[in-house]
């Protein structure tokens, strides 16, 4: 019942006076350093969508932001990136560290990292962020590896990608 | 003789041609241009002030109308009046009707012009609605149209619109009045959207209406557009021009009824302890008094009544009407005092809003009559009501709000309660823009929703001062304006052709506002140029012409580069630090010789009286904006110095500028508090913070 409400909002908002945003997508940039050998990476999604993702998901009531705001809630997102984010560094499956995240308007920023990453020739990427609660969501991934830039759009069905450079 | 001049002839032509190239020239592209060429000339109708002119006129439009909703078949039928006051200094061989429901008639070309493409996956219902079930049958069903002896008048309907042919060409100065009568299907705004409908509730087989749209309205004819002629499509609303209603709504008896206009018949809707208590609430200033309680309306929704009641108000100078109907209905008030008089602010919900509608609705209406009041005019009219409407739309006195308790419990979260506050704010403040403050918002969205929204910032501030703001602060918008030119449309376009809705015309018009008060006028000009735009025109049609130049003729600031950057293009701020030199000054003789010190960095290699700077400024971003520059001294102590916009009318892609000080300098950076939605801050400090984004978030978690 609750999912059914979602979708409607979908479909309602862009007819309403008052909007709110009315597109689906997640911006996920990679940059290795060679300094650092590792690839850093930041993340960004929209807050109200991945809160209704992670309280269905973890049945849970996050409120971010909020005086009620979830404590230890990192926890949750740790859990809930590392199963929808995968990569594999030419060709070998790699975990990331979870630093944190920050919250600006409304969105929600992480900052994620994989070490120990002496070189690389391609980044393959599976990005399932969202796309479970939100079958329009897009997850925007750009990358840029010494002075090659990639970028890519994933979604539901179209979930993952290898990145050359 | 004629052999030598011939020969004197060609050594000059042939000098002059190898002596220099023909310069090309150009027109004028400086970014401090005047807008003559964007602006409509001035004239006595709109003066050259941005104030209406001493010809000014726009028509009246009355209605009279009788209209009975039938619940049973979710259907509405109509009889109206209108009388036309044909105010302008034109003969008139026509009349244009709007027919805005016949946007949802099955032969509509709304659908038509919207792209689509075959999704991977549909829920199915959806798929249901859009692939299986027959559309729905809406639109207005015209049963006549005649003059006020019963015989036809002739009419021609164009999709939206309908034109009335009149018998005789109606003259500058006279009136003319005709009759239509209509009905048609009201569509399920939950299920098929809308600007207004019905929510069926399966539990108890009630539905809540929130009707608008309704009848068949005069179209605005003014000496801007003429005849506005844009059909409506389903974004852009609504051109309106000014009139008086007597409407008469016939519901089922069991119903409770809010509506645009002073209702003349309490006693016969209300029982005897609602009218107690109505009493009540025109006393309480404090808190809202609650008219008809859940308790009382749990009851209610328990029966259908097969009786009917008629609900009669009278609206004057209002654009236009419209109405919440149901039996559901809980309804509570209180009193706000505006200036020593007494205006109420009420709200409608059924029993599934609460307890957020309880909580906040009504004092949201009251706190937005308050803030908007002190920044415009006095709210002339009487009442303001927020309706459960869970949708976010607009009318006079009246408007169809969102949210409803999310939490298991049947509590709240502070962002459902924060997202139903923040809608009903916009939506009330509508009443001032454009509801009285009457722009054309088939043409122009921005002028009602951007200066609502940013009207709403300082509402929201005034009921929380910690209310999380999501849209109007200069760095909300960076996302927005940095991103891909090619789905990006300038302000000044109409509603139904940009993209990024939201964005273009409420968030980047706020946006603009904010960072003119905050950065390049000040609050004291700023809001007495804003609040001189609004009293000028009150229960007027304002063009974009007449706020910009009002705004600037009520500041003594010429804003054109402003209005042309952020309103006419879709440039972005990019302002940096390119380069900077420092010098010695040396003694000589008569003179002060002037040394440079090639040390590196910022610190001088020796102790100086006064130690100067040549700081070289670069733009690569298109809109002209202030340098806003912080100097961090060595001793930690900080200055600020903002340069106006103007320091680019000569050279608009870098410029120099010396700073001199007796202390030395650590670091300089431009916009240091966000306020120029600067889309590229990695240029904007010097040294050079090489530090990224992740480095500094890394760093900041450490410690």
């Amino acid at each position: 019942m609750k999912t059914k409400h979602t979708l409607l909002l979908l479909f309602i908002i862009p007819l309403l006076s008052f909007t709110t945003h009315k597109y689906y997508l997640s911006l996920t940039q990679l940059t290795y350093k060679s300094e650092a050998k590792s690839i850093q990476i930041i993340m960004n999604v929209f807050m109200d969508d991945i809160e209704v993702a992670l309280n269905k998901d973890y049945n849970i009531d996050l409120q971010l932001t909020t005086k009620k705001e979830l404590k230890n809630n990192d926890v949750y997102f740790e859990s809930y990136l590392k199963e929808k984010l995968l990569f594999k560094v030419d060709g070998i499956a790699k975990t990331f560290n979870y630093i944190g995240k920050e919250y600006d308007g409304d969105l929600v920023y992480f900052y994620l990292e994989i070490e120990n990453i002496n070189q690389l020739e391609t980044i393959h990427v599976t990005n399932n962020i969202l796309t479970k609660h939100f079958p329009e969501q897009q997850n925007l991934v750009k990358s840029k590896v010494g002075k090659k830039n990639k970028s890519v759009l994933l979604t539901k069905d179209d979930n993952n990608t290898t990145l050359k450079f | 003789m004629k052999k030598l001049g011939l020969l004197l002839f060609s050594f000059v032509f042939v000098a002059t041609s190898y002596g220099q190239i023909t310069k090309q020239g150009h027109t004028n592209q400086n970014k401090f241009r005047q807008l003559k060429q964007e602006l409509p000339t001035p004239n006595l109708e709109r003066t050259a002030s941005g104030a209406p002119g001493k010809e000014y006129t726009q028509q009246k439009v009355d209605y009279s109308m009788d209209i009975i909703l039938d619940d049973e078949k979710t259907k509405i039928t109509g009889a109206e009046t209108i009388t036309y006051h044909n105010n302008s200094k034109d003969n008139l061989t026509y009349l244009w009707v709007q027919l805005d429901q016949n946007m949802r008639a099955k032969d509509s070309k709304t659908p038509d012009i919207s792209p689509n493409s075959i999704p991977n996956k549909l829920s199915k219902s959806r798929f249901d609605k859009n692939y299986v079930e027959e559309a729905f049958d809406g639109g207005f069903n015209i049963m006549s149209v005649t003059n006020m002896d019963s015989s036809k008048l002739s009419y021609t309907i164009n999709q939206t619109m309908m034109r009335i042919n009149l018998p005789n060409p109606l003259a500058s100065g006279a009136t003319f009045k005709f009759n239509i009568e209509w009905w048609y299907n009201i569509n399920n705004h939950r299920e098929d959207g809308g600007r207004s409908g019905y929510e069926h509730f399966p539990e108890d087989g009630n539905n809540n209406y929130v009707i608008a749209q309704f009848y068949p309205r005069m179209c605005v004819y003014d000496n801007v557009e003429g005849w506005q002629n844009d059909q409506f499509w389903g974004r852009s609303e609504f051109a309106l021009e000014f009139g008086d209603f007597t409407v008469n709504i016939t519901v089922p008896e069991d119903h409770m009824l809010g509506a645009t206009g002073v209702l003349q018949n309490p006693k016969d809707v209300f029982s005897k302890k609602e009218l107690k208590r109505r009493e009540e609430a025109s006393k309480s200033f404090s808190e809202p008094v609650i008219i008809r309680t859940q308790e009382e309306a749990e009851k209610i929704e328990k029966s259908k009544a097969t009786k009917t009641k008629t609900w009669k108000f009278v609206a004057e100078n209002v654009r236009d009407y419209a109405f919440a109907t149901s039996r559901k209905f809980i309804f509570d008030a209180m009193a706000v005092n505006i200036n020593g008089k007494t205006v109420m602010a009420e709200s409608l919900y059924s029993k599934e809003a609460n307890p957020l509608y309880g909580d906040h609705s009504t004092r949201a209406v009251a706190q937005t009559l308050e803030t908007y009041s002190k920044y415009t005019f006095d709210y002339p009219y009487h009442k303001a009501i927020s309706v459960d409407g869970q949708m976010g739309m607009e009318y006079p006195q009246i408007c169809f709000n969102p949210g409803r308790p999310d939490l298991e419990d049947g509590g709240y979260s502070d962002r459902m309660k924060y997202r139903m506050v923040k809608v009903t704010i916009h939506e009330v403040g509508h009443n001032f823009f454009p509801m009285i403050v009457n722009s054309d918002e088939r043409q122009w969205t921005w002028m009602d929703e951007g200066l609502n929204s940013y009207m709403e910032m300082l509402a929201e501030l005034d009921y929380d001062k910690d209310f999380p703001i999501v849209r109007g602060y200069p760095k909300n918008i960076v996302k927005y304006m940095a991103g891909d030119q090619s789905k990006i449309a300038p302000i000044m376009s109409k509603g139904d052709n940009v993209y990024a809705f939201g964005n273009n015309a409420y968030g980047k018009p706020a946006t603009a506002l904010w960072i003119l008060r905050e950065t390049i006028m000040g609050k004291e000009l700023f809001d007495h140029a804003f609040k001189t735009y609004s009293q000028r025109w009150m229960f007027k049609r304002p063009s974009p012409a007449d706020f910009f130049r009002t705004m600037e003729d009520a500041s003594g600031i010429d804003l054109d580069w402003f209005w042309r950057g952020w309103f006419y293009t879709t440039d972005v701020t990019d302002i940096g630090i390119k380069s900077v030199k420092k010098y010695n000054t040396k003694e000589v003789e008569d003179s002060v010789e002037f040394v440079e010190d090639t040390s590196e960095g910022l610190g001088f290699a020796s102790k100086q009286n006064k130690y100067h700077y040549e700081i070289t400024y670069e733009k690569p971003g298109g809109l002209v904006m202030p340098i806003i520059v912080e100097f961090t001294y060595k001793d930690g102590s900080k200055e600020k110095k903002t340069y106006p916009a103007q320091i680019w009318r000569y050279t608009d892609d870098e410029v120099t500028k010396v700073f001199s000080s007796t202390k030395q300098i650590a670091s300089i950076m431009i916009d240091p508090d966000l306020e120029t939605a600067d889309v590229d801050t990695s240029n904007n400090s010097f040294p050079r913070q090489d530090a990224s984004k992740f480095d500094q978030f890394k760093e900041k978690v450490k410690n």
